[in-house]
């Protein structure tokens, strides 16, 4: 009798798991993009040129200076991929970053951050 | 002293006591939720004149035990035909109320004794049999109402289209002409519509004095006990063929009364799901899948309908919302799976 | 006099008729109707392809009740509901993809689990009403979901994506979008055969159910039920607990017609939160009788050939009917009533045969009696 309660609980507990890992690779994230001017403590990171952005496999496309773009993710490991592009050719500058978002997070990401390495390119909320 | 509750509530079935004691709370809620007690009970009245001879058709079948008519929509249609077809002639008043209803018991005949022929190859089953053959001929007849010649222009589609409307308004034609016979005026807000109500009492009573006849008790017989009505000597058959041709008929009457009441004939999907809230009603009142009495169809179709009235305009002023058609569903519904599943009835 | 039944005459020929009476009658509307239409052949096989995957899972979960006899079970639209369920939980919580669908079926199964033991205990408590009850129960929980979908959610239980949530602040949309999974077991694996998209995944999944049916009733459980099917007093008397056999034949019905409206909202893209589940259970009756299959007697060819018969006469019905009078919407209720008709006429015809044949085992059994006591 309690052979059986505990393999009933067990497999409860399982699929339970199942369940969890489930909605955490399948939940979809937004994600923001932005090319513009930010400050970060004193130094003003500006946008200057075009590029254009890869976020995992989604082709996001070309966000112009001042302008912001929106990508949908799922699960939580990602990766942005941004490339300078001038007149319509690439110009061969590359920047690549990645970031993990936990399951109810949503992220803004700002590009001449990025670019500039500083700590602030993305910015997380719930 | 808890022994006789625990009868009651045996003998009355537990959802009937909550429905009824419900009930008692919305009527003492009314004046708290702004809604006069008056006018609820009014349009309780007239809800009652306009559905009950709808329910009282459902008793000719119960009777003979050929069970819940689910096919009502067989006497409904043949009530449509009779109406549609005496606006077409252009009939008014009451020429044209009783042309409707002549015509009506006309179609009423023809289908009820296809119908009860049907049913009585199919004994046992009847119930769901009559559920679906009641669908195909609401469905089969949306299909009619878009091919027949229908001319009048009150009731075809504007624009040049041929077919009928799918509603059609009875106003200048025979609209309140039972309700406003008679009608009597109690202050300002009362209008008890005598003549719906006093027409419903007529046909209760030739209901009853029916069943007082031979061929009443010999149906009466054939449905507490086939074997034995048949060593009477009883033709089971027939019977049950008269009861399924009278309950047609009724149910044409009815929807005639109906639709006098409410001002417009619905055809095409309308009547598809009629036949719930009359079998619910009979149910509430008391009545069971092999015993249904007059006593059922008033205090059924009483109750049902207040519930009907009283559950909206309530319960909206409390909760902020429209809960009446979800109430519904689950009170007719519900009522007629309850009484689906309280009998042990021995099959013959 | 023994009345010569008609299932029992010699010829073959006529028994074959009437008991395949309703698919050949569908057989003969549908010739007659294709040319009528005026569609092509290529438009046919890919419609086809389509919903043989899109509605056979749900078609294949009437069959185990059958087997059990409990007849055609109008309760799968209370699997239908959980599973809609399941999928109105996952939109509010932006689960997509595989992992979406995955959950999806994950959350409805104990909720058709639960539906279904309760449509099970209802359902022995109206023996031989079980369709009429089924049905009526049907009903009844469309209420009991309008009251959770409609009032409850938003209110008593917290929806967080609004987008899915009606203007006034709670209650579920009419319609909500399933974009996140739409088609997603159907694209996983992708076969492209000319211009036709062939769904293989689901196809396997459908393929697996049958599997599955095949292999359920050469189980102890799936020959109890047959058994309980048969005869209930023999059954009982063999030992079997006739109350439970039938209640789990209805539980398991209910959690595949669960998972088969998922199959089905996946590939549609959207689901009506209110009106996806009402016609499930007509339509997927009116199929399984199309495709040859009886109260008492239903197997996976029936399926099969139910769906394509069934759902030729749908692609088939407003074309035809615009084309024969002008109105495509006569092909609308011609559609309507084609598939009550069928249940009607089958369930007539099943009664009927059934009366008959009792009428003769009585009376043989009469004769018999007589013949000893003439002795």
């Amino acid at each position: 009798m309690s052979k059986r309660i505990i393999i009933r609980t067990t497999l409860v507990a399982v699929l339970i798991l199942i369940g969890i890992f489930l909605y955490t690779i399948g939940k979809e994230h937004k994600v923001l993009i932005d090319n513009k001017d930010i400050s970060v403590g004193n130094v003003i990171c500006s946008a200057s040129t075009t590029y254009v952005v890869r976020v995992d496999d989604q082709e996001i496309g070309v966000i112009k200076k001042g302008e912001r773009n929106v990508a949908m993710v799922t699960g939580t490991s990602h990766k942005i991929v941004v490339e300078e592009i001038k007149g319509n050719v690439l110009t061969g500058e590359k920047h690549e970053k990645r970031f993990k978002l936990k399951t109810s997070e949503s992220a803004t990401i700002n590009i001449p951050a990025m670019i500039n390495n500083a700590n602030e390119w993305i910015d997380k909320t719930n | 002293m808890k022994k006789n509750i625990q009868n009651i509530i045996e003998n009355f079935g537990l959802p009937r006591i909550i429905i009824f004691l419900f009930l008692v709370l919305l009527f003492i809620l009314t004046p708290f939720v702004g809604i006069r007690f008056d006018t609820s009970i009014n349009d309780v009245i007239v809800r009652f004149g306009m559905n009950g001879i709808l329910v009282l058709s459902l008793i000719p079948m119960v009777k003979t035990g050929c069970g819940l008519n689910f096919g009502l929509q067989l006497g409904i249609i043949a009530g449509i035909l009779g109406a549609v077809t005496s606006i077409e002639m252009n009939t008014t008043g009451f020429t044209g109320f009783f042309t409707a209803i002549g015509i009506a018991i006309f179609f009423a005949f023809v289908f009820g004794s296809l119908y009860g022929f049907l049913l009585n190859k199919v004994k046992g089953d009847e119930m769901v049999v009559a559920t679906y053959v009641g669908f195909s001929s609401v469905s089969f007849m949306s299909i009619m109402w878009l091919v027949l010649p229908f001319k009048s222009p009150n009731m075809i589609w504007a624009y040049g289209g041929s077919g009928l409307r799918t509603t059609i308004n009875t106003k200048g034609y025979w609209f309140h002409v039972l309700t406003d016979f008679l009608q009597i005026k109690v202050g300002s807000h009362i209008v008890f519509p005598t003549g719906t109500i006093l027409f419903f009492a007529l046909l209760t009573f030739l209901v009853w004095a029916f069943f007082r006849t031979k061929i009443g008790i010999a149906m009466t017989v054939v449905g507490s006990n086939t074997d034995y009505a048949k060593s009477c000597g009883i033709n089971v058959d027939k019977m049950r063929s008269i009861s399924v041709i009278l309950s047609t008929v009724i149910a044409a009457i009815g929807i005639i009364v109906y639709q006098e009441s409410f001002g417009f004939i619905q055809l095409y999907t309308a009547p598809l799901f009629m036949a719930f809230p009359a079998v619910a009603a009979l149910l509430l009142g008391g009545a069971t899948v092999g015993k249904a009495s007059i006593k059922n169809v008033i205090i059924g179709v009483f109750l049902f309908q207040s519930i009907l009235t009283m559950t909206p305009s309530v319960i909206n002023n409390v909760i902020k919302s429209d809960m009446s058609e979800t109430i519904r569903i689950i009170v007719s519904n519900g009522m007629i799976v309850y009484a689906l599943t309280r009998i042990t009835r021995v099959r013959t | 006099m023994i009345k010569k039944s008609l299932t029992k005459t010699m010829n073959p020929g006529v028994r074959f008729l009437i008991n395949y009476a309703v698919p050949i009658i569908f057989v003969i509307l549908v010739a007659f109707a294709i040319p009528l239409s005026g569609l092509s052949g290529l438009y046919f096989i890919r419609e086809l392809m389509l919903r043989l995957s899109r509605n056979s899972f749900l078609i294949l979960s009437l069959l185990i009740p059958v087997m059990a006899g409990m007849g055609m079970n109008f309760g799968i639209v209370l699997g239908a509901m959980a599973g809609e369920l399941g999928l109105v939980f996952i939109m509010d919580w932006r689960i997509i993809g595989m992992p979406g669908l995955l959950l999806a079926i994950l959350i409805s199964t104990p909720i058709a689990v639960l539906l279904g033991y309760f449509a099970g205990i209802i359902l022995n408590r109206a023996k031989g009403r079980e369709m009429v009850t089924g049905f009526m129960l049907a009903f009844f929980m469309n209420g009991i979901y309008q009251l959770f979908v409609l009032y409850g959610m938003g209110n008593i239980i917290p929806i967080s994506n609004s987008s899915i949530l009606l203007p006034r602040g709670y209650g579920i949309r009419n319609s909500i979008s399933l974009l996140g999974i739409r088609q997603v077991l159907d694209k996983l694996i992708p076969l492209k055969v000319g211009d036709i998209l062939i769904p293989v995944a689901t196809l396997l999944v459908v393929a697996a159910l049958c599997i599955f049916i095949v292999w359920f009733r050469k189980t102890k459980l799936g020959q109890d039920m047959r058994t309980v099917g048969q005869d209930n007093e023999v059954a009982r008397v063999s030992g079997i607990n006739v109350e439970k056999t039938r209640i789990l034949s209805i539980v398991i019905s209910t959690v595949l017609a669960c998972y088969g409206q998922i199959l089905f909202l996946q590939n549609i893209g959207t689901m009506n939160t209110y009106q996806s589940h009402e016609q499930v259970g007509v339509f997927a009756i009116a199929a399984l009788l199309v495709g040859g299959a009886s109260v008492a007697k239903a197997n996976i060819p029936n399926v099969f050939i139910g769906v394509i018969l069934f759902h030729t006469m749908f692609v088939v019905s407003p074309r035809a009917g615009k084309a024969l009078m002008g109105q495509a919407q006569l092909g609308e209720y011609f559609r309507v009533f084609v598939s009550y008709g069928v249940i009607a006429f089958s369930l007539a015809l099943y009664a009927w045969r059934k009366r008959v044949e009792k009428e003769n085992e009585r009376k043989k059994i009469m004769n018999y009696r007589k013949s000893i006591l003439a002795k």
